[in-house]
């Protein structure tokens, strides 16, 4: 009796496994197709780590180059002591960059420039790089006055910024006397911070403090201004293009960490899911086979 | 063209010690860092000038010409495109040129020759900007080859 009742026990617990045994073929299937692509996605964002490593040696040598050039250019603002004059008309310039997957880079850039003309509506606003473009076209696009694109593949030439500088400064409809550059300033290979480069006009070079020491051609100053404007300008781009290629290899190395986690759980649970199929074929087996 | 004069003369603030520091650099190279030399002679929109250590502090277009660094080592002269050299009260000079070469770097024959085809382009052009930007090589190949024959003399 008890025997007659146990092998109705066991062909149910039969017709069960036979059931789970085709649940768990599927679910080793589906892991199986998740296993190859996230090694596959790893693979990518490892070898774009590797990239974004030299380009980030390479963009971080330019960088200490451009910055040096650009405070030797400022040194003048800075040792006259050029202040801003209370109701300057002012002319925002987001230094950004086309390529994305560097992390918090160009969200950071947007959320300065979004504060900014929060505060201050009207604005005129000049975007270098497609990422900021499309965030801020979103919040204000009435002020969005040139936008630049082609940039970020490649670490910024003089030639770049000197252009970009004249089509803004040509430009008599665009009305500005400070200009303001927001980029991403590089602090160290895990972390960049958002800052900003500020351009005064030649009034308020003439006004500073410590201006009147200086002899100069009067003419000479608004040149001064242009040339100055163009190494601020360059000296932006080349140290965002850095922080933006230190950015990109955190983030591809964290991606590539990540999958590589994932890899691993899944791995296991394959195997377990594996032996699990296994043992209940044994059992099968096995209870087949004492049956008979 | 007014002059602005400096309205008070600066105290020596190298003190005493008579070196003049320059900085010097270029968009894709920084030349000179904080270097320590007696004078440099330049060539300013405003005419030829040469700087020492306490000069009064001035702003100076540079034109296209030779950039001569004078230090106890000797002397070293550059060739600059243009930019602006700013003498400060602290007895620093900064100087920002968008190219510069050593004079021993630079073909004499590839300067005859650009020259020659500047002059070509000048001529022939028929766009007033062609014109304008054709003018502008010729005076740069003009001032090479001033630069490089007193480098001869």
């Amino acid at each position: 009796m008890l025997a007659r009742s146990a092998i109705t026990a066991r062909s149910a617990t039969l017709v069960f496994s036979v059931a789970g045994q085709t649940r768990n073929m599927a679910t080793l299937k589906e892991i199986q197709t998740r296993l190859k692509s996230v090694t596959n996605i790893s693979k990518i964002t490892a070898s774009m780590k590797m990239i974004a490593s030299t380009k980030t040696t390479r963009a971080q040598r330019a960088m200490n180059v451009a910055r040096a050039y650009g405070q030797v250019s400022n040194d003048l603002i800075k040792q006259a002591e050029v202040e801003k004059a209370a109701g300057a008309k002012e002319l925002l310039i987001t230094v950004s960059s086309d390529k994305g997957l560097c992390g918090g880079i160009h969200s950071s850039l947007s959320r300065y420039s979004r504060k900014h003309l929060a505060e201050n509506n009207e604005v005129p606003v000049v975007i270098l790089g497609d990422k900021a473009k499309v965030q801020l076209q979103r919040a204000y696009p009435e002020n969005i006055r040139y936008s630049f694109n082609q940039l970020g593949s490649t670490i910024p030439t003089y030639d770049e910024s000197s252009i970009i500088a004249s089509t803004i400064l040509n430009d008599k409809s665009i009305e500005f006397d400070n200009a303001k550059l927001v980029y991403n300033r590089f602090v160290s290979a895990i972390s960049f911070e958002t800052d900003a480069i500020e351009c005064y006009p030649v009034s308020q070079i003439v006004e500073a403090p410590n201006f009147k020491a200086y002899e100069y051609q009067e003419d000479v100053l608004e040149n001064l201004n242009e040339f100055l404007f163009a190494n601020s300008l360059h000296w932006a781009l080349v140290e965002g293009h850095a922080a933006e290629m230190a950015a990109k290899r955190t983030a591809m190395e964290n991606a590539t960490k990540n999958a590589g986690d994932m890899i691993n759980r899944l791995t296991l649970q394959y195997n377990r899911g594996r032996q699990a199929v296994i043992t209940n074929e044994l059992i099968d087996i096995i209870t087949g086979a004492s049956a008979l | 063209m007014r002059r602005a004069y400096a309205s008070e003369a600066a105290a020596a603030p190298s003190g005493g010690s008579g070196k003049l520091i320059v900085n010097f650099a270029l968009p894709h190279q920084t030349v000179l860092k904080k270097h320590e030399v007696n004078q440099v002679d330049m060539s300013a929109v405003s005419g030829d000038l040469g700087v020492l250590a306490d000069h009064v502090p001035t702003i100076e277009q540079l034109k296209p010409g030779v950039l001569d660094i004078i230090s106890d080592a000797g002397s070293t002269k550059y060739f600059v495109s243009g930019g602006f050299a700013i003498m400060n009260p602290n007895s620093v000079l900064n100087i920002n040129a968008v190219e510069a070469f050593k004079l021993e770097d630079i073909d004499s024959q590839a300067v005859s020759a650009g020259l020659a085809e500047s002059q070509r382009l000048h001529s022939a052009a028929k766009d007033e900007k062609v014109r304008e930007a054709a003018a502008v090589e010729i005076e740069l190949y003009e001032a090479l080859q001033a630069a490089l024959a007193g480098k001869s003399k």
